[in-house]
């Protein structure tokens, strides 16, 4: 049971940093992407690859990891982001199933279909982090490092800089604001940071595969983004904490049928979000009264 | 320097489809004054105010700014040369609080920090007091824009301009809906800010105003430049007159 608990915190830890960084671009900047779970993944086969064919620590592997999420993600906003945030939406949908499809057939690289098995254990700096009890405490670390470095970025001229293109980018143009640019550096800092998430995810398991960074997966954290509050700091992390409880508490309600939970649980996302839409479009940890004002401020 | 032509415009053209918006306008900007643009609604004020800021190129024509042409330059680029703009829907950073819509204006540089160290930094909070003190916003810096009354809104487009540092003000319509003590507060904060060196240019439908502001008006009509002198000469003019208040142009 303890063990099971542990698996469930890490597995949050790691979708709370998807979502903390999805919210970077959505809450901060309005940059509404539909392929982070391109970047979880790449994230997760780069680190997978440098740890398997190179002897990569975690550090290491998730250093290449970050640049080249990051790298890939320039290719993706240099041209994306020139246009409105609705061409995005399709640029990075098409970059989902593009990226996807690269998973599944680029055998070589990422195993295809079948994926990549027989990851090592992480190490770090020379230790063994493959102890559940050890590898939360990295995930948790790697959570807060993340926190830290998203909060101090949105205190800073950058943060206030894309808090003013997601409220109005004509206005912000009009202050001498590259908003090309700075849009485009907000995606490569979160699918750096993403990165971090797929590094975790591959030495988790030691095993991954396309499915795990299918379409499903960047609704997923949308969704956690949603529920928890966008342009919170916190609120994401709630969201994926509730997001990934949720089948968990479900296996534990009597009477369920266990082939039918995965409709039921279905159903309660969908009645959840619209709710929340109605009574709380900010979401749970969003701006309500002034009180979730001071609380959601960064 | 009060006189020397900040900003020309030359045979500026702007068309949408078969709708010359701005027809061969041809007008300069003088420093140190403020500069009333009239007119009846659909003379091409706003258009000329976008095509002067680089929201839209015009079809052809120069523009330039201290003698250097702006004409397809980027309006970031253009902002940054010290060309601040308001707007008629004022877009305000709604979820931003006041300090940091007036702090942002401030930071204009794109990386993931300001340059220019320590001095530049003390010079930006100075602006950003200065803006605050000016439009009377200090007590409200920490308030959310969306949640500022209509005036406190309309003040706080003119504090984000004043701390951008701008040379050449352009304001579109910034003193319509005012109740009067704050319309007279607002004067005085644009004859404070032109004797502290800015030069305005103002679109504004309410003559009164136009009068008891401007130095100079230039007065367009359906694209066209069709006057450009003193208030009092343009105002009093019946022909103008009649354009505006809805007769057509001969």
């Amino acid at each position: 049971m303890a063990t099971y608990i542990i698996n469930l915190a890490i597995l949050i830890g790691i979708n709370a940093i998807l979502a903390v960084t999805l919210n970077f671009i959505l809450g901060y900047a309005g940059i509404f992407s539909l392929a982070h779970a391109i970047f979880f993944g790449i994230g997760a086969y780069t680190a997978a690859v440098a740890a398997m064919k190179f002897g990569a620590d975690f550090a290491a592997a998730t250093a290449a990891g970050m640049l080249v999420s990051g790298v890939i993600s320039l290719a993706l906003a240099l041209p994306a982001l020139r246009v409105r945030g609705e061409y995005f939406v399709a640029a990075s949908l098409g970059l989902q199933m593009l990226a996807l499809t690269v998973f599944s057939e680029w055998k070589s690289v990422t195993g295809g279909i079948g994926g990549l098995i027989g990851i090592p254990p992480p190490r770090l700096f020379g230790f063994d982090v493959s102890d559940p009890v050890l590898f939360l405490a990295l995930t948790l670390a790697c959570l807060g490092v993340i926190l830290i470095a998203i909060r101090a970025l949105v205190r800073s001229s950058f943060g206030r800089s894309l808090k003013a293109i997601r409220d109005d980018e004509t206005a912000a143009s009009a202050l001498g604001k590259n908003v090309a640019l700075l849009k485009t550096l907000a995606v490569m800092v979160s699918s750096s940071f993403a990165a971090v998430a797929g590094s975790l995810f591959a030495f988790f398991l030691s095993f991954i595969n396309v499915e795990s960074f299918v379409l499903e997966v960047s609704v997923q954290v949308i969704a956690m983004v949603i529920i928890g509050g966008t342009g919170t700091l916190l609120g994401p992390v709630i969201g994926a904490a509730i997001v990934l409880l949720l089948p968990a508490l479900l296996t534990y309600l009597p009477y369920l049928p266990p082939t039918e939970i995965g409709s039921i649980q279905q159903m309660i996302y969908g009645l959840a979000m619209v709710l929340l839409m109605i009574f709380r479009p900010s979401g749970l940890w969003g701006y309500g009264s002034s009180q979730d004002r001071k609380r959601a401020a960064p | 320097m009060t006189g020397e032509i900040l900003f020309q415009a030359d045979n500026i053209s702007k068309t949408f489809g078969g709708l010359k918006a701005v027809d061969n306008v041809s007008f300069a900007l003088r420093a140190g004054i403020i500069t009333a643009l009239v007119g009846p609604n659909g003379a091409g004020k706003t258009t000329l105010f976008n095509a002067m800021t680089g929201h839209l190129v015009p079809d052809r024509g120069a523009v330039t700014f201290l003698g250097e042409s702006i004409l397809g330059l980027p309006h970031w680029k253009v902002a940054r040369l010290g060309i601040g703009r308001t707007f008629q829907d004022l877009k305000l950073f709604s979820h931003m609080t006041v300090l940091e819509n007036v702090t942002t204006a401030t930071e204009s540089g794109s990386w993931l920090w300001q340059t220019g160290g320590r001095a530049a930094q003390v010079e930006r909070s100075a602006r950003i007091e200065r803006a605050l003190d000016a439009t009377q916003l200090q007590r409200r810096r920490d308030t959310r824009a969306v949640d500022l009354s209509y005036a406190e809104r309309k003040f706080l487009s003119i504090a984000r301009i004043m701390a951008s540092g701008a040379r050449l003000w352009l304001l579109d319509e910034p003193a319509s809906g005012l109740d009067r003590s704050s319309y007279d507060r607002f004067l005085t904060v644009l004859r404070n800010e032109v004797r502290a060196g800015v030069t305005i240019c103002i679109i504004e439908h309410n003559l009164d105003i136009v009068q008891s502001i401007s130095d100079r008006i230039a007065f367009l009509d359906q694209g066209r430049l069709l006057a450009e002198g003193e208030p009092k000469t343009i105002l009093s003019d019946p022909a103008l007159a009649a354009i505006y208040f809805g007769e057509r142009a001969p």
